[in-house]
């Protein structure tokens, strides 16, 4: 099976992985990144437990499992997040300028309104989780073009919560 | 004592559940909505459902936990830490209920249980402080007064706090008016109770702390030190014991200190003396901190080194029966390492996380213990402390036990949540931590290196790329049926 993942620093990795046919336990895999040289090739043993011995002259053992787009790799005590791109699928347009909170939580301070010109660093919503206090703060100079949260909304992650024109540089 | 509640959750209540066990004490756990199918509620004897997640009306709540106590017709109640463990009023309810509190007389935690009382205590028993003002008025401008007086850089602090809520620290009067405002909001918001003091900021300072115990007979004992320097945001993530550089004279001298405070207190039952250590060797200087009057979260770390169960103690002492060591017939052997795993992300400031444990193993081994509060499958909360689990690894010797420490992380995989395991790698395995050279700022000093990581080898490529197709069957955990975090997609962009 072929998949492609893209990396932080917008990278794309090709692999394709393959299963031995006589032994259900062994995967061939092949990594080849952009502009790389040509495909490295791993054998790759599967365990009853789930971790992944990754075979050769430098043996690794790993373990990964898959959540929505995610592949989540730990390696040798190192923990990757690895995005797979879905062929064919258009991603979300960025929104610059908009403020997120990090981890659920809960608004307990808003402390700007549509229409207030703020400076990068000021904050702007004072967020609430595990009982500890999380400021967001803006990222640019600019006017707050939107708000869409309100004093004791429970927020989600990646949900924007203030937007924010900025300024012309 | 023959049926125990455990007002708390997570690792700590399965801690005190093992102890009852082998005390053949029954336990009852008690849980909010959130912890419902939690692995604290399956390991006890009994468990008692106490109110809605917001911890305010389940664990922090003292009718609640009073009403289920007297519904599981238990005769003690083991508070753990947090929550209300150092709660005056708490262990007042539980005796006007005809309950056995574990833990100190009601006097001593309100004696120790504000910082300015216990400063003074300790001052009293002829013990060194450091030196702090609490304005009688509270202020902005009377904080900002006092924190001018001191000299800056000070450190505010909650009065009646701990674990870091509510404490600043204060470099100037810019800082001053934007941080009291904000430590007092904290302060009230943990403690009910935003008063504040400013003390002295020591440079540099060392956290070693000494473990104390006593019982009804006038017996008290100290039994050594943990060191504790190794903290983010003014919290703990990685304690040992012996502390690689105190000088059998000071270590002596913070022992003797430590039974005094805890004298002068009229202390019973488990409790820890903090210090602040300042210079080397013979020369150091330690000033009294404050006094826990609960169990610490660090407390296996004396269990292995002194060989004792502290806990079985705080049940033994708390039937009225007599401490089952003498201060001779402790010793501290070989070394121990304590590594709090958070689900935190250090290269995010240390953010909280919350998400599905979707691969959770931890290691196993000689001189290794690990006291979790989560099994794989879990899903991690905001509505509380991000702790997971404690790694204590110990061994004969420091080195030892940072190698050992370090190989149980490597095979520690705790996947769909992030975790400071990484971070915890790389901070045993910095050249200053393995010299010893430990002192409160070095994880702010060495952030950068600590929380950076190279790029993602081929080897994790290749093992993601195992995996069956997106939506195949990987693990149990994955298999484990409806999947809100599926459709989350907050995460890692």
């Amino acid at each position: 099976m072929a998949l492609t993942f893209k990396l932080g620093d917008g990278s794309r990795v090709k692999c394709e992985a393959a299963r031995l046919e006589d032994d259900p336990l062994h995967v061939t895999c092949e990594v080849q990144r952009d502009g790389g040289h040509g495909p490295l090739s791993f054998e790759c043993a599967l365990g009853t437990d789930g971790t992944i011995r990754i075979l050769g002259e430098h043996p690794r053992r790993a373990w990964a499992v898959a959540a929505g787009d995610t592949r989540w790799v730990f390696v040798d005590g190192e923990v990757y997040e690895l995005k797979v791109e879905i062929a064919g699928g258009h991603r979300r347009p960025h929104h610059h300028g908009s403020l997120s909170a990090p981890m659920p939580a809960t608004v307990i301070r808003l402390q700007t309104r549509a229409g207030d010109r703020v400076k990068r660093g000021d904050t702007l919503v004072v967020l609430e989780a595990m009982k500890m206090e999380l400021p967001v703060r803006s990222n640019a100079d600019g006017v707050v073009s939107a708000v869409h949260c309100r004093e004791g909304d429970l927020v989600q992650p990646g949900v924007a919560l203030i937007e924010i024109a900025e300024d012309e540089a | 004592m023959v049926r125990l509640l455990i007002a708390n959750r997570g690792e700590i209540a399965i801690r005190i559940i093992r102890a009852c066990r082998e005390a053949r004490i029954e336990s009852v756990a008690v849980y909010s909505d959130a912890d419902a199918g939690a692995p604290h509620v399956s390991a006890a004897d009994r468990a008692l459902r106490i109110g809605p997640a917001p911890a305010p009306e389940s664990y922090l709540s003292i009718p609640a936990l009073i009403e289920a106590a007297h519904a599981s017709g238990a005769d003690a109640v083991h508070p753990g830490y947090g929550f209300l463990s150092e709660n005056a009023a708490f262990a007042r309810a539980c005796e006007a209920a005809g309950l056995i509190f574990v833990g100190p007389p009601t006097d001593a935690i309100e004696r120790m249980g504000s910082k300015i009382a216990a400063r003074e205590l300790a001052r009293s028993a002829g013990v060194p402080v450091v030196p702090g003002i609490t304005p009688p008025y509270q202020t902005d401008g009377a904080l900002a007064e006092a924190a001018r007086a001191i000299g800056y850089p000070v450190l505010v602090k909650a009065a009646a706090g701990g674990g870091g809520r509510g404490m600043r620290t204060v470099g100037d009067d810019r800082d001053a008016h934007e941080l009291i405002p904000a430590a007092r909001r904290e302060a009230a918001a943990a403690f009910g109770d935003g008063t504040l003091y400013v003390e002295r900021l020591i440079e540099r300072p060392r956290h070693v702390e000494i473990q104390v115990m006593g019982d009804a007979h006038g017996n008290l004992v100290h039994l050594f030190e943990r060191e504790c320097s190794v903290q983010r945001r003014h919290q703990k993530i990685v304690e040992e014991s012996p502390s690689p550089s105190l000088a059998p004279p000071v270590r002596a001298a913070m022992g003797a200190a430590a039974v005094a405070s805890a004298r002068a207190a009229g202390y019973r039952n488990a409790g820890t003396v903090e210090f602040l250590l300042e210079g080397e060797g013979d020369a150091a200087r330690f000033y009294f901190l404050e006094m826990n009057t609960r169990l610490q979260v660090e407390h296996p770390v004396t269990e292995a080194v002194a060989g004792v169960d502290l806990v079985l103690a705080q049940l033994l002492v708390a039937a009225g029966e007599r401490l089952p060591w003498s201060q001779d017939s402790l010793i501290q052997r070989g070394h121990a390492i304590e590594c709090r795993i958070y689900a935190e992300d250090p290269a995010n400031g240390f953010l909280p996380q919350a998400g599905p444990l979707r691969l959770y193993r931890e290691p196993r081994g000689p001189g290794i213990r690990v006291d979790a509060g989560v099994v794989e499958g879990n899903t991690i909360t905001v509505n509380y402390d991000p702790l997971l689990a404690k790694l204590i690894v110990s061994a004969e010797s420091r080195d030892a036990a940072i190698e050992r420490a370090v190989a149980a992380l490597r095979e520690y995989a705790v996947l769909g949540i992030r975790t400071n395991i990484p971070f915890l790698i790389r901070l045993l395995g910095h050249p200053e931590f393995r010299a010893g050279r430990l002192h409160t700022g070095f994880v702010d000093a060495h952030l950068g290196e600590l929380s950076s990581r190279g790029p993602v080898p081929a080897e994790a490529l290749a093992a993601a790329a195992t995996l069956p197709a997106a939506g195949g069957q990987v693990t149990a955990a994955a298999r484990s049926a409806p999947d809100p975090w599926s459709t989350l997609t907050g995460w890692g962009r």
